[in-house]
């Protein structure tokens, strides 16, 4: 598939990362991001970051959200290319935490609540209605977190941090523990998110190859190499460059099926 | 026969209609038991214990020591948990954490040994009581409460922190709102002990009444009818607010029969 697109600015920057406990998690881990034009529409980008469990990706994840400082290195993100600090990064984690006491109206609300734009009170129930039809949610904003599915509840949790006005949301393993027809849907809703603004960013982190794969533009490959401590990157793909990026049927694909092989193969 | 054998199988759930027939079952086995054996003994049978408590209830003395107790127990709770909240909210802050599992450690001190303490502190026997109730109540709330905040989970901390929250609004979401239901569950549970001390500090003031009083009077008569009959009546007052609590919860948080539910 031959499409028109450019890379203009960097918009993501990981310069560096190493993460030390006990032991070294992650070693001089270095990539960036830019934004990714195509003519007459909003492209945002969808970038896999694919490892084995255990590997450190959680830990990679919480460094990208600013939720825990790297023992060196820094993150930067945005046009702005500023250091990520909490709030600068939407994060749905594994298990879809939202306020349990709160209904899912509620729970939408503290999304919106200290959103990058200052809405009135109608303005915000309006936004939440709007993207809750989006999101096929419209039925159970009264209904409170418990009484949802895990898919529901993952739909939830994306939107909430949409709401937020963030350009990256960062996704713990978006696809575990669903079921294949439920997959399809969370990748659909995943590209229309990531197509909501020119600027949106979604990194999603997993261990689930082929799913990871087939909706990214780009993706990259932490593992650890031999004979030295602490994940690194060691594979870099360029989807689009492959002409792998936004095929809706790339899975039947015979090159596709060879990468996902390959990657297999690596971790 | 396979009803039979699920009542002694573990990890087996019985039907509501046989799990009731099984506790009047064994309750009218016990009390059959204790008819049996306590005839002619000291202690008195479950008749006479029966015909005591109505007895004692129909008395306007009871009524009167009743709400005594009532009063002192719910006041005593009240100021309490609003003590035990303060000092667990501001477990949060880093210079108060350390003195909150301190007060953590006070379970293990004995009100016996503070009485003489607490009366020179107070100036009436009401208030050395109500104090005496609420230093012996607080430690267990004080733990109650902090076991909650520990076991929240760190990932709600990082949503709020990804929702651009202050650590105040933080605090107010998660522990404070978030945790109310907790809090009142944990009233539930400390109810007991509130309870079972209020007749241990009425004896220190007899003046005033209560259930307490009442006991340590028919203890001293060797009144083991009315004894074991006042024993009888804070069992279930103890039972009934119990369940009134717990349907309270239920009824202003509603979520919670959601997680019971699913339990």
């Amino acid at each position: 598939m031959t499409t028109t697109y450019t890379k203009e600015e960097l918009i993501l920057k990981a310069e560096n990362i190493s993460l030390q406990y006990d032991k070294l998690i992650l070693r001089d881990v270095n990539f960036e991001m830019h934004n990714i034009v195509r003519p007459g529409m909003h492209q945002g980008q969808v970038l896999s970051l694919i490892g084995r469990s255990g590997i450190g990706k959680t830990q990679l994840f919480k460094i990208m959200a600013g939720l825990i400082q790297p023992t060196t290195g820094t993150v930067k993100v945005g046009v702005e290319q500023q250091p990520v600090k909490a709030g600068d990064v939407g994060v749905v984690p594994q298990n879809y935490i939202l306020f349990n006491h709160r209904t899912i109206m509620q729970n939408l609300e503290q999304g919106i609540a200290n959103a990058r734009v200052k809405k009135s009170a109608k303005e915000q129930e309006e936004m939440i209605k709007e993207y809750a039809a989006h999101f096929d949610l419209t039925d159970h904003l009264k209904k409170y977190p418990m009484q949802l599915s895990g898919g529901q509840r993952q739909r939830v949790s994306i939107l909430q941090q949409v709401l937020t006005g963030n350009h990256f949301i960062l996704l713990d393993e978006p696809f575990s523990g669903l079921d294949a027809l439920v997959i399809d849907r969370v990748v659909e809703l995943l590209l229309k998110v990531s197509t909501l603004d020119e600027l949106n960013t979604l990194v999603i982190i997993s261990h689930d190859i082929e799913n990871s794969l087939a909706i990214s533009d780009s993706a990259f490959v932490l593992a650890k190499e031999k004979d030295k401590e602490g994940a690194t990157i060691t594979q870099k793909l360029d989807l689009i460059q492959m002409g792998l990026a936004w095929d809706p049927e790339i899975r039947t694909k015979k090159p596709f099926i060879e990468l996902v092989n390959q990657i297999k193969y690596m971790l | 026969m396979k009803i039979l054998k699920n009542l002694f199988s573990p990890f087996t759930t019985l039907p509501r209609s046989i799990y009731w027939v099984v506790v009047v079952s064994q309750l009218i086995l016990v009390l059959a038991l204790w008819q049996v054996f306590a005839t002619g003994g000291l202690i008195p049978t479950p008749l006479k214990i029966g015909e005591a408590v109505i007895r004692i209830v129909t008395t306007a003395y009871f009524i009167d020591n009743f709400f005594a107790s009532l009063l002192l127990t719910l006041k005593g709770m009240g100021i309490s948990i609003i003590i035990a909240l303060f000092i667990s909210y501001l477990s949060l802050v880093p210079f108060f954490y350390p003195f909150a599992r301190f007060v953590v450690k006070w379970r293990y001190l004995t009100l016996t040994g503070l009485i003489f303490l607490f009366t020179l502190l107070t100036s009436n026997g009401s208030q050395l009581k109500m104090s005496l109730l609420v230093f012996g109540i607080v430690p267990f709330f004080v733990t109650s409460l902090l076991h909650i905040i520990d076991e929240i989970n760190v990932q709600e901390y990082e949503l709020c922190k990804t929702l651009r929250m202050s650590n105040w609004q933080t605090l107010w979401e998660v522990v404070i709102v978030g945790r109310l239901d907790q809090v009142f569950e944990v009233m539930r549970q400390n109810f007991a002990i509130a309870w079972m001390m209020i007749t241990m500090v009425e004896g220190l003031s007899m003046s005033q009444g209560g259930l307490g009083t009442m006991l340590i009077k028919s203890n001293k008569y060797i009144d083991l009818s009315t004894v074991f009959a006042v024993l009888i009546i804070i069992l279930v007052i103890g039972i009934v607010f119990d369940y009134l609590l717990r349907e309270m919860r239920h009824w202003l948080f509603p979520y919670t029969q959601l997680q019971v539910k699913k339990k």
